[in-house]
């Protein structure tokens, strides 16, 4: 018997490669778009798409087909195939792409940006965008995409460890330090308490070098032209920074250890900073276990700014010489910012609105009235100094994981700030001198 | 087939080389034209969009013989090669040895060890991280221990080991189990007979009759520990502090990550060359050691 | 004093039990895995953490995750690629492994090496350059753009010119003898005794190409052409942790390749040894 397995096993899956084969819809416009939106927030994208396809869509004769391309580091991998390969048939019209994209897709040679798009189509206004996010897409002065999925660092904590230790959430680091000297040893479960625990990377870095006024890299965050060096070693910013974060450590306020939203839904952890986008699952995990508490992200100093900088992702074009497909994507675009949608993937999911419109819209009236978290991200971003922006650099990853790898070996092996400062601005600036001169 | 005469002979002498046609034909399409390529990345400048701009000379090696992350690379990858390959021998070697005689019981415990066999990394790997999660999961609280295994720049190479070791052992025992099997009863039974016990016949008999299987086991898992990735970027990331990058990750996080083309096809130049001189000296110990019938 | 035969049955009843005990141990993460696809958010964020689901009547996560992802259609193409990439592989793997034990031939030792060394070389580095070649040879979005990458098993070649060594020189020479061709040599004899390898080479090929992730979400563009990888990425974010339904997605995909497994291993088992892995 089981020697008939096999053969009819393989001549099963013949018949099944012979019977399928993809076949596409042909409409008058049809239009593809890349995302790279999973779970909670991908069954959201197809059923915005599906809206669209249902109303604007039928009026002007435009198919949307979404797809999703994996994660945004993947689908820049597959963006940088096709570019590379020069298939450029095989380009969406729309794409989701998130920060590892931004170059990439400036430099393609088939963008269509979200400038050429406004220049296109005077009636739209782009006052209704937050300008904040929208800085966030600009690239040597030109606007390439249209932010969709906005975030933004905050901190959340635990309302109800810290209303039993009597104390107030924190605005600063030594308010960290003080908070964690008044917590209990032991949560009632008989896990030992942490006050406060992360390992700093680009865009946390980023946001507290801003707090002091300092950019990370040259050309303000690579925001305007390719960053070839650090800008936080000869003002201080950086020594200041870590100066800081150490003393937090040697108090014992501070764990230097990344990923820890589970020890923080567990009750171990009282206070988190992660992005906004976490929301509505940290709600929902938490369940009534304990309050939820969200706050601006912490200073550096008393005398720092609150804020932090804008990450997420955006929409981006591309052109596919035919102007009616351009005109179809510039449609889908709008759609997905418009007030309804974004007011709706707000809710959903934690993001922050990037149309200001959606602040009108019921639906996220009633969330923001039911839970005040929301708003939190909503208002820090209002009062974020405009000059903080995030960072671009080539080197990305290797950057990432510099950062982390040397704040935590100062920690670890308990090296002095200098050290480390000097030990920072050999390694990242040596990635970005190495970028530089195969990218001249 | 059989053609008479001279043409014949010429049939019969190139058809080895017909044989081994499809598999050179695929392997030069689609592993060594690209691999030259990349050879040629590494003497080269190359610009993030792939393409190559410049020579470099030995500058690129130079650069990535600097860096203080490829120096933790090597590191990570040879203790991981080092522990992983005689461990899961081992192991692997020992649970054959228990399930080698047929019992009542065989078919049962055969298919547990043979297994994790049928399990995807990725899916293994995540089913790893929420074991080894420090506070959801369920290894630390069974085992009254706490700490995080990715989480800790001590354990998590070991938690990369565990999930890598794991992985190996359905198909190895399997390997291994045949071998045992295969190995004549007579032999045993003679040996029995002189009066040597089953740690003797173990040395004597089997191990020798077994060794292409040890060499087979041990060279694939030298390879897979070389070139390990999957799991260090689903689970650790080659954090913390580094702790857990080996040099594939390092490739594939400095090249595709950092838009660094040649710095990777340098990585994977010297990832090649070790894990050929390894391969080079277990053949060579093959043939001084490893015993065919 | 207790009988020879006491005492190895007693041998033998410890021996199961030890095995039994090893072999759940190793399968523990696999269970652990498949109980904790039906646990909710709540059972898994609730400490102390549990091994045993509050109810396995709670299949939500299962739902969720087939709302989320289209995974019979994945799961045919995953089928579909990682049938088509083993059978190939397999089939080039056999031929070369013939030639290389059964013939003497020049460059012989070089050639063995060219193709083992392909074990060596880190796929990663090969990705971009074998995506112009596929879409050059127009087979973007085909199953055959991607199997097309995995058509070359060295370790596979490596293992049946082992197996095939075995096979005692004096008996082919004879089979050549009988006027039996070299190829029919291949397909009468030689294979037939080599099945229990084959068998556990196809499962093994078979559960890699059906892991494949990056390569096939390369290559494709379409929804309808993704595979079953694919959909799992579609169910987890990266910015959180949503164990529950990650692996309710990994329960479902590991669904097929356990079935294949279980059905051939049967077959793998049976006669392993004929074909075994003996110098």
């Amino acid at each position: 018997m089981t020697k008939r397995i096999l053969p009819v096993f393989l001549a099963f899956v013949m018949l099944l490669a012979l019977g399928m084969s993809a076949q596409a819809s042909s409409q008058p416009t049809a239009i593809v778009f890349w995302h790279s939106m999973s779970d909670e927030a991908g069954v959201l994208v197809e059923k915005f798409v599906k809206d669209f396809n249902d109303t604007i869509g039928k009026e002007k004769q435009i198919t949307v087909e979404a797809v999703f391309q994996g994660q945004y580091s993947d689908a820049t991998t597959k963006l940088n195939s096709v570019l590379t390969a020069e298939t450029y048939d095989q380009l969406p019209d729309v794409m989701n792409l998130d920060a590892t994209g931004k170059v990439a897709y400036f430099n393609s040679g088939r963008a269509y940006t979200l400038d050429d798009a406004l220049k296109a189509d005077a009636a739209y206004d782009i006052g209704q965008i937050q300008p904040i996010t929208l800085n966030n897409w600009e690239f040597s002065g030109t606007k390439l995409g249209m932010p969709f999925a906005a975030s933004t660092s905050i901190m959340f904590y635990n309302k109800t460890m810290l209303d039993a230790a009597g104390v107030k959430a924190p605005e600063t680091f030594q308010d960290i330090i003080d908070i964690s000297a008044k917590l209990p040893e032991k949560t009632a479960d008989g896990l030992e308490v942490i006050a406060y625990s992360v390992v700093p990377n680009t865009p946390t870095l980023a946001n507290w070098l801003g707090q002091l006024g300092s950019d990370m890299v040259n050309n303000k965050n690579g925001s305007e032209a390719m960053a070839t060096e650090l800008a936080c070693i000869e003002n201080g910013a950086l020594a200041a920074f870590l100066t800081q974060w150490k003393a937090m450590y040697d108090a014992g306020a501070l764990r230097n250890v990344a990923g820890t939203t589970d020890q923080f839904v567990a009750g171990q952890l009282a206070i988190l900073t992660t992005s906004s986008s976490n929301i509505t699952s940290l709600l929902e995990k938490i369940g009534g276990a304990f309050e939820l508490g969200t706050g601006y992200y912490p200073k550096v100093t008393p005398e720092a700014h609150f804020g932090a900088t804008v990450s997420g992702s955006c929409l981006v074009m591309f052109d596919k010489q035919d102007d009616a497909r351009k005109a179809a994507a510039w449609e889908l675009v709008k759609y997905l910012a418009s007030p309804q949608v974004q007011a709706e993937f707000a809710a959903a999911t934690g993001y922050v609105p990037v149309n200001a419109g959606a602040q009108d819209v019921p639906a996220y009236q009633e969330l923001v009235e039911k839970h005040p978290q929301y708003e939190v991200p909503m208002s820090q971003l209002a009062i974020t100094p405009a000059e903080m922006k995030s960072v671009t650099v080539g080197p990305a990853k290797d950057f990432y994981y510099a950062i982390q790898d040397n704040i935590a070996m100062m920690l670890d092996e308990g090296l002095s700030v200098e050290e480390t400062v000097e030990t920072m601005a050999e390694e990242l600036g040596g990635l970005l001198r190495q970028y530089e001169q195969a990218n001249k | 087939m059989n053609l008479p005469g001279p043409r014949g002979s010429l049939m019969k002498k190139a058809r080895p080389y017909l044989f081994i046609l499809p598999i050179l034909l695929f392997a030069i399409g689609f592993i060594y034209y690209p691999f030259i390529k990349t050879f040629l990345y590494s003497f080269s400048t190359v610009n993030a969009k792939g393409v190559i701009t410049g020579f470099a000379g030995l500058e690129n090696f130079k650069y990535l013989f600097s860096r203080r992350d490829f120096k933790t690379a090597i590191e990570n990858t040879l203790r991981i090669t080092a522990i992983n390959v005689p461990v899961t021998v081992v192991l692997t070697m020992g649970l054959a040895l228990l399930a080698n005689k047929r019992r009542s019981l065989s078919p049962v415990y055969e298919t547990l060890f043979t297994l994790p066999m049928a399990i995807a990394m990725s899916a293994a790997a995540m089913i790893f991280k929420v074991l080894l999660n420090p506070t959801v999961g369920y290894l630390n609280h069974a085992l009254g221990l706490d700490f995080g295994w990715y989480q800790s720049r001590e354990y998590a190479i070991y938690g990369i080991l565990m999930l890598t070791v794991w992985m190996g052992i359905g198909f190895d025992f399997l390997l291994f189990l045949s071998a045992f099997r295969a190995v004549p009863d007579q032999l045993m039974e003679a040996g029995t007979i002189d009066g040597a016990g089953a740690i003797a016949r173990f040395f004597k008999i089997q191990l020798p009759l077994i060794s292409p299987t040890i060499l087979f086991v041990a060279l694939t898992n030298m390879v897979l520990a070389m070139m390990v990735s999957g799991p260090v970027i689903i689970l650790t990331q080659g954090g913390p502090a580094r702790s857990t990058t080996t040099l594939i990750f390092m490739m594939y996080n400095s090249g595709y990550g950092s838009a660094n083309f040649s710095l990777s096809a340098c990585i994977s130049l010297v990832a090649f060359a070790l894990t050929f001189a390894f391969t080079l000296m277990a053949f060579y110990l093959e043939k001084k050691r490893v015993h065919y019938q | 004093m207790m009988g020879v035969r006491q005492r190895s049955k007693l041998v033998g009843v410890l021996v199961q039990v030890a095995a039994l005990g090893l072999g759940l141990v190793i399968i523990f993460p696999i269970v652990y895995g498949i109980f904790g696809a039906f646990k909710s958010a709540a059972e898994f964020s609730a400490f102390p953490p549990t091994f045993w689901p509050g109810s396995f009547a709670y299949t939500q996560n299962f739902r969720d995750a087939l709302a989320r992802v289209p995974f019979l259609r994945y799961g045919l193409n995953s089928l579909i690629v990682a049938t088509l990439g083993t059978t190939v592989r397999l089939l080039f793997a056999v031929l070369a492994a013939f030639a290389f034990a059964f013939y003497n031939f020049r460059f012989k030792k070089a050639l063995f090496l060219v193709i083992l060394a392909t074990m060596m070389l880190p796929g990663d580095t090969l990705l971009v350059t074998n995506y112009l070649t596929v879409s050059r040879l127009g087979l973007l979005d085909t199953y055959l753009g991607m199997a097309i990458t995995s058509f070359v098993g060295a370790t596979q070649m490596f293992m049946l010119r082992q197996s095939f060594l075995t096979f005692p020189r004096d008996l082919r020479d004879a089979g050549f003898i009988d006027g039996c061709g070299d190829l029919r040599f291949l397909a009468t004899i030689l294979l037939p005794i080599t099945k229990p390898v084959l068998v556990t080479l196809f499962v093994q090929s078979f559960i890699t190409m059906w892991n494949a992730y990056l390569w096939p979400l390369l290559v494709t563009n379409t929804n309808q052409m993704r595979t079953i990888q694919v959909g799992i990425t579609m169910i987890t974010s990266f910015e959180d942790t949503n164990y529950h339904l990650v692996l309710a997605g990994v329960t479902l995909s590991l669904l097929p390749s356990f079935l294949l497994f279980l059905i051939l291993r049967h077959n793998l088992h049976r006669n392993m040894t004929a074909g075994a892995l003996v110098g």
